[in-house]
């Protein structure tokens, strides 16, 4: 008799029943194994763990009930009928028949993943929740080259470029970017939609690698999925905005490749003449404005003829952002997304060369900021005036404005992440940049915290303080960061100490009001005072050397071991591991600290 | 026949008297016989032409038109032309002129003289007559018959109309209308002479089958020529009816996916120093094994523009889709505990006092580690015996040494009597157990005792007995000689009866001895496994055997196997019943001990692993709710062990204090401990041969 041997009829229970192994699954479903694969992709079903695995370690377990759900999804007949069609049309090519393997070819059936869509996120919100990956991999997918080889058709990398740029054009204009870092790996980015922080990686605009231990079947079926996803998403999104989508572009800035640039000038015309104030110049939107009472309809026809005349004169633009503002800003905006906004409100930015353009013209609009770049369609030209800051990343420059600041790319990122503008000085052309910190980490909960985490802690304070009223501080001194600094560290010494007094006054009087609940509760004097004794001899022990502290260490050590011997074997193992795991974090901070005691020593010696 | 060499144009042109005749010739016979006259006509352009296009090649091959010319026309047949009417100069044949080049004359005339050369005219010369000679440019050097041709009107315009590809002869009209004089009545048949079929009149049946075909197809809508028109790829998807039933999630319970770990300060392209490990540090990373290595390097970059592209951002990405399709999903409560939380609510150790917590006395004398101590029944003394084969008598509360027994072997283990009145101790040294007499108590107990350990010398003589009981000739006293080292002694509590443990007796492992009729009994012969101790149960006649792994309870009255505990220890190393009779705590070598609850399961209640090193021996206090371990780690453990008499309530366990103070040395730690019989005190003996009295 096997192992495990069930009389027949009688149907299996538990585990058994309610898991299936992945070949097993395939065969149920009568699909090819990339068939499944795609299914499954699509259908965002996958393995799940069970608590006893039957039929051996080493296999893949689905659950029972994500089977049949597969296997009533309609897709699966859709894909028999594509990989059918396909044999058609080969049959056809075979009997060289070319009139109707055009014909086959020309009305593939195809199938649509809009139902697949909601069925996986019923609500929007479940849909941001899940955006991370959909926005990484779409990034990826808009940097890389078309590969005929890969099955990787131009198309395809255009509407990923297409859709991350709109993306980000509405993440600009609705001023919801958080936090931005630049890293090996790329440029990391979040940002915060309806109250879901969604961070992405978008990869450095170079040439990328591609390296062949890639299947890129299984990318591309994530990609189709990503593609649809992100496609409902932006026409949400915009639909919240009152835009139409997908937006049509000025063909002008799109063959320059500026289509973010195009985008966001698109977004502003249409939202523009919601807000009922337009100033240009077609006779019957004046008209409508002149009434001021719009009704509906004249405002969808007002939404219609501003996207076909997108085209607007690049200097009303600014304008035209205010407006905005004033008008649908203010009462829904929350405190975040109103210091973001304004941030960079009173700079101009011009970009050279050399600086990645689409990060920087995405992320400086985002804070409020006016940029510029070198070449055509741009806004304004770098001998405008008005320039304040020049974003440069060269070892030097010949001709230079007095009138602007020539600063690297990395202080528009670590401003963004202080949330407060930093001083330039040590960002200036020719110099190393002090270090770039990431945005995600907890410092304190890190247990370590770098140099200039502290720095650009001490200014925040500084700025925080410098918003308000303060009496001791003019104008002159508000203007210079540098003062400020040395201002912050004075005020949190003064800050330090008030606060000690104060700890020092609340010990007093929480002394007193014990004591008088003992008297309440019938405690007499002698009683507490041995406490105190025995707490003063407490004292003296720590006072007396080495020997008391040592037997103290022995006692806390035998406590530990105490607990340890009652403990359940679990628990003890559990609480190791706890051990081991802080033990860990601690050398690894030692390190750091090490390191950075070296390099400082380096750089003093 | 003439060859021609235009020298100003560089090109040589064969021509040949023949065919200029014929030209000549052909207006006249035109028509008369155009069909013959005709097809020469052509024949000859076409020859024309190949001449003038091949001697436009090069010279060598001009040259060998030369000689086909020669081959083929003879002047003397019909000669009309100014030419021929000179007779030809040269005589030589047909050989190259090559021959001739230095030789002066150029063949012989018909009478034998030789045909002179003209003489050369120098370059000056030439150029004085023909800037002279208004007609020198029709002048033709003729190299075969070395001679000046001038070439007339005529022949210039030949030679012009040649050059320009037309017909040499301007009256020859190329485009002359066809004339079909091939007479086609009564000249046989054609090809075919069938009546044409009349499938060739009506459509084919065939075609339209299919047209209709296309037709249907067409009607029914199977072929569609217009493209599908293209639906809106987008809409809105999510609508803004948030509370609706039909926004829930169909199917199982959805697991997100963890989100990918977001990018720490390592990470940046400008990191700050400390993160960046040095070179010897990278180099470590080699030794490393490859899932301890780290997976990122960290790396600085002095600028944005010096940032490559990252070479695994494909790859990554790949494996996180992976991941995501491919890893098994569950839903797990992330541990954020504080280990404070896990330790046990355990009693303050305060209210579970007395217990013994400081050395208050060290008996001191053994000049070797003591292997064991007892303590009297009475509590009044302390019988502790050692390796240096000694052993020795002490008073508990002064530490006085009241007597020494030296039996010359090392000492396994000492064990008072339980009853009061009769203070004997049974030692087991080497393989003989002594039972002494110690000589304490009144007179009339001495009296007993003496009769008690008195043995008659003829009693102890029969090899086939287990033990052999003699008399003890030294202290007065009896001497058991086992067949093994003997490892414990334990007395029933009745005081008459005791066990000896042979570790390696195999079937006389344990014993049982009646003291008062000097017998020896063996019931236990099939242990399986290898007998560590044996104790006598505290109130009933119940008996625990413990071999390495299990522990064997035996009905001594039915002498049959009651319960057979399983330790799950690798080697035990002591045993101890709790007083009360229903608990059993368990040693073993590998610093574990266990507590039995016997009416619970016969699996321990609960292990408890308090040593780094071997459990020497363990002990229950007789009254005290006290249990102690000692271990090869120098310290001894005191733990509080209550067990309650309600059945529902589980034995209380607390660890209590670590008895540190002997010295370790290479024969162990601390070997022995016993608990005083009425004071919460405990006598631990150490291998540093020191006794040491911990009290309260």
């Amino acid at each position: 008799m096997p192992k495990h041997y069930r009389p027949p009829g009688k149907k299996k229970e538990g585990t058994a029943a309610t898991f299936i192994t992945r070949t097993k699954a395939v065969r149920n479903l009568q699909v090819s194994l990339p068939l499944f694969r795609k299914l499954c992709i699509l259908k965002g079903v996958f393995p799940r763990e069970p608590k006893k695995k039957i039929e051996g370690s080493e296999k893949t377990y689905y659950h029972v009930k994500d089977i049949n759900f597969l296997m009533h999804e309609p897709l699966r007949g859709k894909l028999w009928d594509i990989k059918a069609y396909k044999k058609k049309i080969k049959k056809a090519r075979g009997k060289k028949n070319k009139d109707l393997v055009e014909r086959l070819i020309d009305r593939q059936p195809t199938y649509k993943l809009d139902r697949l869509v909601l069925e996986r996120y019923p609500t929007f919100v479940d849909a941001l929740r899940d955006l991370d990956d959909c926005l990484t991999m779409v990034h990826l997918f808009a940097t890389l080259p078309a590969m005929e080889s890969e099955h990787i058709q131009v198309d395809r990398i255009h509407n990923c470029r297409r859709l991350s740029h709109e993306w980000q054009a509405y993440i600009s204009r609705t001023h919801c970017l958080r936090r931005t870092f630049i890293s090996v790996k790329g440029i990391y980015y979040q940002a915060e939609v309806e109250g879901q922080k969604i961070t992405w990686l978008t990869p450095h605009a170079l040439q990328q690698v591609v390296t062949d231990d890639v299947d890129f079947n299984v990318m591309l079926t994530f990609l189709e999925f990503y593609e649809a996803l992100l496609g409902f998403v932006n026409f949400k999104l915009y639909h919240s905005i009152n835009v139409k989508y997908p937006p049509i572009l000025d063909p002008r800035l799109e063959a320059l490749a500026d289509e973010l640039y195009a985008l966001c000038r698109y977004i502003v015309a249409g939202s523009r003449t919601l807000s009922g104030n337009s100033q240009s110049g077609i006779s019957s939107e004046s008209e409508q404005t002149g009434n001021k009472k719009m009704n509906i309809e004249s405002e969808e026809s007002e939404v219609r003829l501003a996207q076909l005349q997108h085209q607007l004169p690049a200097n009303e633009r600014g304008a035209l952002m205010n407006m905005m503002e004033d008008v649908n800003g203010a009462d829904e905006e929350d405190q975040d997304t109103k210091e973001c906004k304004s941030l960079f409100k009173d700079f101009k930015f011009f970009l050279s060369r050399e600086v990645p353009r689409e990060s920087l013209l995405f992320i400086i609009p985002a804070f409020g900021g006016l940029v510029s770049w070198e070449g055509d369609g741009a806004p304004f030209k770098e001998t405008d005036e008005d320039v304040t800051h020049q974003i440069v990343d060269r070892p030097s420059l010949g001709r230079k404005f007095l009138s602007r600041e020539y600063v690297q790319p990395q202080w528009i990122y670590d401003c963004i992440n202080a949330r407060i503008i930093l001083p330039t000085e040590q960002y200036l052309l020719g110099r190393i940049p002090p270090p770039h910190l990431s945005p995600f980490v907890d410092n304190k909960a890190e247990g370590y915290v770098p140099e200039y985490a502290e720095t650009i802690k001490r200014l925040q304070a500084a700025a925080r303080r410098h918003v308000l009223p303060l009496p001791g501080l003019d104008a002159m001194d508000l203007a210079d960061p540098g003062s400020l600094l040395a201002e912050g560290i004075i005020d949190r010494a003064e800050a330090n100490e008030a606060a000690e007094q104060r700890q020092k006054l609340l010990k007093l009087e929480q002394q007193y009001h014990d004591e008088l609940n003992m008297e309440l509760q019938g405690i007499t004097f002698s009683a507490v005072a041995s406490k105190g004794n025995s707490q003063i001899s407490t004292g003296d022990v720590e006072v007396e050397e080495e020997g008391a502290n040592k037997a103290l260490d022995q006692v806390a050590e035998d406590e530990l071991n105490f607990s340890k011997v009652s403990m359940s074997r679990k628990q003890r193992g559990l609480m190791e591991a706890i051990q081991i795991g802080k033990e860990r974090k601690r050398n690894k901070i030692e390190l750091l600290k090490k390191r950075r005691k070296n390099s400082e020593a380096n750089r003093n010696g | 026949m003439a060859k021609l060499k235009i020298r100003d144009k560089k090109v040589k042109i064969a021509i040949t008297k023949d065919k200029k005749k014929k030209d000549k010739a052909d207006p006249e016979a035109v028509p008369e016989l155009p069909v013959e006259s005709s097809s020469p006509t052509r024949d000859e352009e076409h020859s024309d032409s190949r001449d003038v296009s091949q001697s436009s090649d090069s010279e060598r091959s001009c040259e060998s038109n030369e000689v086909e010319g020669n081959d083929l026309h003879h002047p003397a047949e019909e000669s009309d032309s100014s030419e021929d009417e000179v007779a030809p100069r040269n005589t030589i044949g047909d050989v190259p002129l090559e021959w001739y080049k230095d030789e002066e004359h150029i063949g012989y005339d018909i009478a034998g003289r030789k045909i002179k050369k003209h003489a050369r005219k120098d370059k000056i010369e030439s150029f004085l007559a023909g800037v002279d000679d208004s007609k020198n440019w029709r002048k033709i050097y003729d190299e075969y018959n070395d001679e000046e041709v001038e070439l007339t009107k005529k022949e210039i315009k030949l030679i012009k109309r040649l050059l320009k590809g037309s017909t040499p002869h301007a009256e020859v009209d190329p485009y002359a209308p066809y004339v079909d004089w091939f007479d086609w009545e009564d000249k046989g048949h054609p090809l075919s002479n069938a009546p044409e079929p009349k499938r060739r009149f009506i459509p084919s049946k065939w075609e339209h089958k299919k047209v209709v075909k296309y037709i249907r197809a067409i009607r029914k809508g199977w072929i569609k020529f217009e493209k599908p028109e293209e639906e809106p790829r987008h809409y809105l998807l999510w609508g803004d009816d948030f509370t609706s039933a039909e926004n829930k999630r169909q199917g199982l319970k959805y697991i997100p996916a963890p989100k990918p770990k977001l990018a720490g300060h390592e990470e940046s392209y400008n990191p700050s120093l400390e993160y960046i490990p040095t070179q010897e540090e990278i180099n470590s990373y080699q030794l490393m094994y490859e899932e301890d290595r780290p997976k990122f390097i960290p790396k600085r970059y002095e600028s944005l523009r010096n940032v490559p592209a990252y070479e695994n951002a494909l790859k990554e990405g790949f494996d996180r889709c992976l991941d995501l399709y491919l890893c098994p999903r569950t839903r797990k409560k992330r541990i954020n505990i504080d280990p404070e939380s896990l330790k046990p609510k355990l009693p303050s150790r305060k209210d579970l006092k007395p217990y013994p917590s400081k050395c208050y006395l060290e008996y001191l004398g053994h000049s070797g580690p003591v292997k064991s101590v007892s303590v009297e029944i009475s509590g009044q003394w302390l019988a502790s015996g050692s390796t240096d084969g000694t052993i020795r008598l002490w008073e508990v509360e002064t530490g006085r040494c009241l007597k020494v027994w030296e039996v010359g072997q090392p000492v396994n283990h000492v064990a008072w009597n339980p009853l009061p009145q009769l203070p004997i101790l049974a030692v087991s040294a080497g393989h003989d157990v002594l039972l002494l007499d110690t000589g304490l108590g009144d007179a009339e107990e001495q009296h007993r005792i003496t009769e008690l350990l008195h043995m008659e010398e003829s009693a102890s003589t029969d090899d086939r007995d287990l033990v052999s009981w003699a008399r003890e000739e030294m202290y007065g006293g009896i001497r058991l000689k086992h067949s093994k080292a003997v490892a414990n002694v334990e007395w029933h509590r009745k005081g008459d009866y005791f066990t000896t443990v042979m570790p390696k007796g195999d079937t006389k492992a344990v014993l049982l001895h009646q003291l008062s009729k000097k017998q020896t009994h063996n019931p236990f012969k099939k242990l399986r496994g290898l007998a560590v101790s044996a104790v006598f149960h505290p109130t009933r006649s119940i008996f625990f055997i413990s071999t390495k792994n299990h522990i064997r309870i035996y009905d001594l009255l039915k002498s049959k196997l009651i319960n057979k505990l399983e330790t799950g220890l690798q080697e035990v190393s002591s045993v101890a019943v709790h007083p009360g009779g229903d608990n059993l705590i368990v040693g073993s070598k590998e610093g574990k001990m266990c507590w039995f609850d016997m009416d619970l399961s016969s699996r321990p209640y609960k292990i408890l692993k308090t040593h780094p090193k071997d459990i020497t021996n363990v002990a229950f206090h007789r009254s005290y709710p006290l249990f102690a371990s000692s271990s090869e780690d120098c310290t001894a453990y005191v733990f509080h062990g209550m067990v309650y008499s309600d059945l529902n309530q589980n034995p209380l366990i607390v660890p209590l204090e670590i008895l540190r103070g002997h010295a370790s040395s290479k024969y162990g730690g601390v070997l022995d401990c016993k608990f005083h019989p009425r004071q919460p005190w405990l006598f631990t003996a150490g291998a540093d041969s020191v006794i040491k009295l911990y009290c309260h």
